[in-house]
């Protein structure tokens, strides 16, 4: 691995170790939670945040793709967006659905920002079951794009507006209504933190996703 | 380290932490191997 490289995976290492002890040892617990339950906020929110940067990278490549001379990498970089955001949305689904155990008694509720967050996989879930429906290749990147770029539409509704129009059970947001930011900063240090490693986590593993698909698609290689 | 307490907790969270960083790491030299032969 090159050295700038090297360097700067050593520092994603310190500085996502960092955020875990930051969540556990140096974030306060949030008033009105349950026990410990308001330490998921640290792995839940993150998780949450990268599926939807995920989504809307995945949007943005695939206008790439269909203005941008047609190049295989822009379909390749947009369908393994969608791949990651998928994985981590279910993620922020499940650490959602236990911290809803703990709060609200119930794994699931239909909550308006549980609900949406489903709707939302089944949306990109749909945009896999089309890609893997169509054999042609330039039809298949060329009709998933169009899917994709729709999604830059329907993931800020389905992650931002839809769960703010409607009466729920969740938390208030990082930044409430009002626009002011109402949690104690050293929370709000840690789930920053949390949130920018986890989305060069996100840009690490897009990039090692999209060359091994570059590969399969040249010549088959096995890993193995 | 009392097993479940929160010192205990932030080790689990770590070596998962690393086992990932370690793979991630594994995955870019092999796939760079790859692209070296192909």
């Amino acid at each position: 691995m090159e050295p700038l490289k090297k360097l700067l995976a050593g520092l994603l290492w310190l500085w996502m170790s960092a955020v875990i002890a930051g969540a556990f040892l140096y974030a306060p617990l949030a008033r009105g939670f349950i026990g410990q339950s308001s330490r998921i906020l640290f792995f839940h929110v993150p998780m949450a945040w990268v599926s939807f940067v995920a989504f809307i990278a995945a949007g943005i490549w695939s206008l790439r793709f269909l203005y941008g001379g047609r190049q295989p990498r822009h379909d390749r970089a947009a369908a393994a967006a969608v791949e990651l955001g998928l994985t981590f949305g279910v993620l922020a689904t499940v650490t959602g659905a236990l911290w809803a155990r703990v709060m609200w008694g119930a794994y699931w509720n239909w909550d308006p920002r549980q609900t949406s967050i489903v709707v939302a996989l089944l949306f990109y879930g749909a945009y896999l079951a089309l890609r893997s429906s169509l054999e042609d290749r330039d039809q298949r990147a060329r009709l998933s794009a169009a899917y994709a770029v729709l999604g830059l539409v329907v993931a800020p509704f389905l992650f931002f507006i839809m769960p703010r129009i409607m009466f729920s059970l969740h938390p208030q947001s990082v930044i409430n209504a009002q626009g002011k930011v109402e949690m104690e900063p050293r929370m709000v240090q840690v789930l920053l933190a949390g949130s920018a490693g986890a989305t060069a986590l996100f840009f690490w593993i897009h990039n090692l996703q999209c060359r091994l698909a570059a590969l399969l698609e040249r010549n088959s290689a096995p890993l193995e | 380290m009392v097993t479940g307490g929160i010192g205990w907790v932030v080790a689990v969270n770590l070596i998962i932490w690393t086992g990932l960083f370690l793979y991630l790491l594994r995955l870019g030299t092999r796939v760079r191997d790859l692209e070296k032969k192909s």
